[in-house]
């Protein structure tokens, strides 16, 4: 038998325990979306256009195309701490492609041309990424402990999946700051900070999440 | 006594509420179950350690168990995962005692649905990589016989076998 297995004392330690539940860690990761806008907001002051009530229609995009690369996403890796063979969840692709669009359409403007908003507000580019980078960063805390808790089957497609939920979060929450409507800007720094959060999170959730 | 899904799920319910009888029932059903869902697909002298991760992780695990969802495609995944784990470890062993070990009885495809079957598994990946698991990390077979065997080169061998382990932990959950 192996070295310290004991069923007897496995079902002597057995105590009551409440089912990991999706909800309550969706509900979590939402509320910390919310405190990091709150916080953006507070420090650096909210859009003009959405604060006059008229947004401009590159920032409903924006938000959306991220609200739904972070929802899908965090919604994939969360489902994660549950395993199950043949539970389908392949949501996330979905949400990818469709974010996706952006830094397509972006690298295709800028081969015509259109690169002078980018390549003029490099410092509120890099602003753009740190901040979002911070804000996914805050984000990305409840989903491990959720992942930490369950028992997730495929650390390494968990941790690229976190990190891109965070990042996409991390960014809408700055979008609400974030002046720019221009999708060469867009398409390069808010795909940067994505990017850097999915990276972070393959090469940092595995290791906090293996079991 | 062959445990089935629904008296399973009834077993696991009761455990996490915390019912030790339950739950000492629950843990004998789920190691024979799994005793024979990995039969023949690790090395015999392997199995019984591989059911005690298995009975471990389900014990420390089994608040990711949704109750409404069915217990054994979760038991499965869980099992999958330790699986694998357990292939990166090297070992050999003698790869006559897998022929000779219990073929009597029962495969465990008439116990459990071949869709959550560690073969369901190999069959996701690409025959060249499960041939070469199946002999070095399962037979026990050296890297020259399954060579040898398989008619790839031993570089090839090693490099699918890499390959092949890192893709079958990308796909636990499938089936």
């Amino acid at each position: 038998m192996k070295q310290g297995f004991d069923l007897d004392a496995m079902v002597a330690e057995l105590e009551p325990v409440k089912p990991l539940r999706i909800t309550h860690a969706i509900w979590a990761v939402f509320a910390v979306v919310a405190l990091a806008a709150t916080l953006i907001v507070l420090s650096k002051g909210m859009r003009p256009d959405v604060m006059l009530g008229d947004p401009d229609p590159m920032f409903l995009l924006r938000g959306g195309l991220l609200l739904l690369l972070g929802g899908g996403c965090g919604w994939a890796a969360l489902s994660m701490a549950s395993p199950s063979v043949g539970k389908q969840g392949q949501s996330w692709k979905m949400a990818i492609a469709a974010a996706a669009l952006v830094p397509f359409a972006a690298l295709i403007v800028a081969m015509t041309g259109h690169v002078d908003v980018a390549m003029a507000n490099m410092r509120f580019g890099l602003d753009c990424m740190v901040f979002s980078a911070l804000g996914g960063l805050a984000t990305a805390v409840p989903m491990v402990l959720q992942l930490r808790r369950g028992a997730p089957t495929s650390p390494e497609r968990a941790g690229w999946l976190t990190g891109v939920a965070s990042g996409g979060l991390g960014a809408f929450a700055y979008g609400l700051h974030c002046p720019f409507n221009d999708v060469v800007y867009i398409g390069l720094w808010y795909s940067l900070a994505v990017g850097v959060c999915a990276v972070a999170g393959r090469l940092v959730v595995p290791r906090l999440i293996r079991w | 006594m062959i445990a089935n899904e629904e008296g399973l799920r009834r077993l696991m319910r009761l455990s996490l509420t915390g019912d030790k009888q339950a739950y000492a029932v629950l843990l004998e059903q789920a190691g024979k179950w799994l005793a024979r869902y990995f039969r023949q697909k690790i090395a015999p002298d392997a199995v019984d350690d591989l059911v005690q991760d298995t009975l471990i992780s389900l014990h420390r695990k089994r608040s990711s168990y949704d109750p409404a969802r069915p217990f054994l495609p979760w038991l499965a995944a869980i099992a999958r995962y330790r699986w694998i784990d357990r292939l990166r470890q090297t070992y050999r062993h003698e790869a006559q005692m897998l022929e000779d070990y219990d073929k009597a009885e029962d495969s465990h495809e008439e116990v459990v649905g071949a869709r959550i079957s560690i073969d369901r598994l190999l069959d996701l990946i690409p025959q060249s990589q499960a041939e070469v698991i199946r002999c070095v990390k399962i037979e026990g077979l050296s890297i020259d016989e399954a060579s040898i065997r398989t008619g790839q080169s031993e570089s090839l061998v090693k490099v699918n076998i890499h390959r092949g382990l890192k893709k079958l932990s990308t796909l636990v959950e499938s089936e």
